[in-house]
């Protein structure tokens, strides 16, 4: 859940000397607050992590620019809710491999997290109903299938012997039409079928 | 609540209330003031009270939010129309649950509900119904999270 805010200079200041100055708003709350190392910024982002973290809070946050003596209305963003608007990663993936299957380990992703030592919070403690998709890929036969999963592990069965097949995972949420972000590909062969060497 | 609303299809829900979300969300102007108060009253239920705080929410919705509101644009009120076609047969759902007796409402549970009237309350009518539709998502949120198993964030 690391949340950027990010905006575009204006058309008409292009190249000019420009800062910007950055406020949010916690809905339901009073007033407007400060963002202190987001004042007067040269750069068209501020990084609202810290401020945004209590994911199931919803936020409001608007910038505006300063030229010379200038200074332009504040833009603002709509209400944001981290709960159902974050992306969420894709999980790790650990694949084995016997003859005729691949098994396959998913692992959940953390939440964003700013410090390394900060604890360790798992998508899947925030999100119970976490599900992952699943793309398989034969490289011989280039034959490619898809499946849903909810629990950890996949089995893949009656696969080729001796085939080198690719897989890729992503992680979703039932219900909302987030963008969701493929894990690497992982690619593994299955081993040589035993009982073909003694034909 | 997992037993009594198994069958009711979270997703359409919302991703059908995605579509108008902003734009009446754009209508609330005073984001100082929440009907829900996401973080204090929702997430504090616990699990023993999720069936009665749903079913009053769903009355808040229906009694309330879905009659109070005006709204002019065809495709919010098909919209709207289709929120409040699926809450009615999950009022039907938890009428079932409650006539198993597997809906009891302690008083937190109705303290919380009270709650959600009062803020509603203080605002003027089509202000009050507005802004309570735009907070559907946290409402429609919730129900998905509670009708999964509970998890510790």
């Amino acid at each position: 859940m690391k949340n950027v805010l990010r905006w575009d200079p204006p058309d008409s200041l292009q190249g000019a000397a420009v800062t910007y100055t950055v406020q949010y708003f916690i809905y339901g709350q009073k007033r407007w607050l400060n963002k202190p190392d987001c004042k007067n910024i040269s750069r068209t982002y501020c990084d609202l992590s810290d401020e945004t973290s209590d994911y199931e809070h919803q936020y409001y946050a608007k910038v505006k620019a300063i030229w010379k003596t200038n200074c332009s209305r504040w833009t603002e963003t709509g209400r944001f809710y981290p709960f159902l608007e974050t992306q969420i990663g894709p999980p790790e993936v650990a694949l084995t491999t016997d003859a005729k299957s691949i098994s396959i380990v998913l692992t959940a992703p953390d939440k964003w997290k700013r410090n390394a030592e900060d604890c360790t919070i798992s998508m899947q403690q925030i999100y119970s109903n976490l599900k992952y998709n699943v793309s398989v890929y034969n490289v011989k036969s280039k034959r490619m299938w898809s499946q849903c999963v909810t629990n950890h592990t996949l089995v893949l069965s009656w696969l080729e012997p001796n085939t080198l097949y690719c897989v890729q995972a992503e992680s979703f949420v039932p219900g909302l039409p987030r963008r969701a972000e493929p894990s690497q590909k992982h690619c593994i062969s299955t081993l040589e079928d035993p009982t073909s060497a003694l034909k | 609540l997992r037993r009594c609303l198994a069958f009711v299809d979270m997703r359409h829900l919302e991703e059908s209330f995605q579509g108008i979300k902003r734009a009446i969300q754009a209508k609330d102007t005073f984001p100082n003031i929440t009907i829900l108060s996401t973080a204090e009253t929702l997430r504090s239920i616990k699990p023993v009270d999720v069936c009665c705080v749903t079913k009053s929410l769903l009355e808040f919705y229906m009694d309330r939010v879905f009659k109070d509101h005006q709204e002019l644009k065809p495709q919010a009120l098909r919209t709207i129309s289709s929120v409040a076609n699926s809450f009615l047969y999950m009022q039907k759902a938890l009428q079932q649950c409650q006539v198993q007796r597997r809906c009891p409402c302690s008083e937190e549970a109705t303290n919380a509900t009270r709650m959600v009237y009062d803020n509603y309350d203080q605002l003027e009518v089509p202000s009050a119904a507005t802004k309570s539709l735009g907070e559907l998502d946290v409402f429609l949120a919730w129900i998905a999270k509670n009708h999964q198993k509970t998890s510790p964030a």
